[in-house]
């Protein structure tokens, strides 16, 4: 029997899913100004700062320190660089996208190219993997899926998986965390004082924002060259005029209707895509993988080469998808790429435009595997059926914070009636003048 | 003033809708389930060809229409996937 292609789970749809534009950053639904004070005061609030690292250029390493060849190597806090915590030397890593030329090229990309650590994950490849120390000989397990440094309990020395085995595991690249614990702690306090009034008791209760947890997360950053097409019915209006039926006004509008279509060619640098399904997977009923999704992107352009040392300290979640599977999401991507960037184009129609048919021709994509640092708090919130996991991400380059913030029903149900119950009371008295 | 009938059936609906407008718009500040990675905008495009303006074409005139929008809008919605060509 032919083996079953791998499934992907059903892409959420509708009101809610990430399927949906997200709203402009700073955007509101309702007009904080004619809100009570407590809850105006809550939605006013500032966000946490969010640094901008597009323009930032930042200078950005072995397991053995180079000077003395100790292994106590870790990542200097806030920096890209290593730091040998036996002699102190300290030594930059060198970055990917100068290295392999990952920046350039772009244009001409042809087929898939897919980097080494990015290789299709062998099905027999296991995560634990066991290895010799150095120092004294002793064997050393490590465990791919969590962790990718342990010390070796007889002669203290650090171990780091930096060679690269085909479980998915050891990426093409590392991002080192730059936000530093105490600052994603004061984001993620920021962020939930900000979401007090209605939020679920249990949750306020018990939150410790200390308990933070810096996380690598295993991502795929793809560059792409494509061409795309679509085509529809554009309106443009020629008049509008009013007319009285009864005694009411009623606005009607006469338009001329056009035929469009639009070809666009272009090119896509540094697209992140998660390449674990669990993250991947980001329907709003059943996780709250969204949030984790909207803290992209990450100053990928400064990523290094990869060395274990600089997971010392934080845990890591090993990539388990293919270039394979990430080829659908990859594909519709591009294709609302294409459509946002055909938007300016067709202005003229101020009656909007309705696309009907369209498609995507990939040309070229080039592949890199990527460690990027999240910072995560989670919250269990218990329910029959299992519950739900809420996040609340920062993310470990740009501080960009978003969370997901468990409600109390009741209080909320409540609060909304009570507001419907004065506007309806303002209605009636409106009516009854 | 004299109110119409669809004028106070319309005023009468606003209490229940501005509940129902309060408790989504409040959920949604909190749980954030409308957010994702606005990839459209946070990546870094570079655009060698746009063409088809020239290919436009006026089929057809509407009048009296009482829509404000063309029909099935999808020009700012980009995630919205349509018949494959």
């Amino acid at each position: 029997m032919a083996p079953h292609p791998p499934t992907r789970p059903p892409e959420p749809t509708g009101p809610g899913s990430p399927q949906d534009m997200p709203p402009a950053p700073g955007q509101h639904p309702l007009d904080p100004s004619k809100l009570p004070q407590p809850i105006r005061d809550e939605l006013v609030a500032p966000d946490p700062a969010a640094i901008d690292t597009s323009a930032k250029e930042l200078r950005d390493g072995l397991n053995h320190c180079p000077k003395c060849g100790s292994t106590e190597v870790r990542q200097r806090p806030g920096s890209d660089r290593l730091i040998c915590l036996y002699c102190r030397h300290e030594w930059t890593a060198t970055r990917v996208e100068e290295a392999f030329g990952l920046g350039e090229g772009i244009a001409d990309l042809r087929g898939t190219q897919i980097a080494s650590g990015a290789r299709d994950i062998a099905a027999d490849a296991a995560s634990l993997r066991s290895f010799k120390c150095d120092g004294c000989g002793a064997e050393v397990v490590i465990n791919t899926d969590t962790a990718m440094t342990a010390r070796c309990h007889w002669c203290r020395h650090v171990l780091g998986v930096n060679e690269q085995i085909a479980n998915g595991a050891v990426p093409d690249a590392v991002l080192p965390f730059h936000i530093m614990k105490d600052d994603a702690v004061t984001r993620i306090r920021q962020f939930v004082n900000k979401r007090r009034l209605f939020a679920l008791k249990a949750f306020k209760d018990e939150f410790t924002p200390e308990n933070v947890v810096g996380v690598y997360l295993p991502y795929m950053v793809v560059d792409a060259r494509g061409s795309a097409d679509a085509a529809g019915l554009g309106e443009i209006e020629t008049r509008r005029y009013t007319r009285d039926e009864g005694k009411q006004k009623q606005t009607y509008y006469d338009a001329d209707v056009w035929r469009v279509q639009r070809h666009v060619e272009f090119t896509v640098d540094d697209l992140p895509l998660e390449s674990s399904a669990k993250r991947g997977n980001l329907d709003t009923r059943t996780n709250t993988h969204n949030v984790i999704n909207t803290i992209l992107p990450f100053d990928t352009k400064n990523a290094v080469k990869w060395n274990a040392s600089y997971l010392v300290g934080y845990t890591s979640e090993k990539r388990d998808r293919d270039v394979q599977h990430l080829m659908p999401r990859m594909h519709e991507q591009m294709l609302s790429i294409a459509r946002a960037q055909m938007q300016p184009s067709v202005r003229r129609y101020d009656r909007g435009v309705r696309w009907e048919r369209e498609r995507m021709d990939l040309k070229g994509t080039r592949w890199v595997a990527m460690y990027l640092p999240v910072w995560l708090y989670a919250y269990h919130q218990p329910e029959p059926g299992g519950g739900l996991l809420h996040y609340i991400a920062v993310n470990g380059r740009t501080g960009e914070t978003m969370g997901s913030v468990p409600v109390q029903q009741w209080k909320l149900v409540l609060a909304a009636l009570s507001i419907g119950t004065v506007v309806e009371a303002l209605a009636l008295w409106f009516i009854a003048r | 003033m004299e109110l119409h009938g669809d004028a106070i059936l319309l005023l009468l609906a606003l209490g229940p809708a501005g509940a129902v407008g309060f408790y989504w718009a409040m959920y949604r500040h909190y749980r954030n389930t409308d957010k994702s990675h606005a990839f459209e905008h946070e990546t870094t495009v570079e655009v060698l060809a746009l063409t088809g303006a020239e290919a436009d074409r006026k089929i057809d005139e509407i009048r009296g229409t009482r829509s404000p929008r063309i029909q099935g809008d999808n020009v700012g919605n980009h995630r919205q996937r349509v018949q494959p060509m």
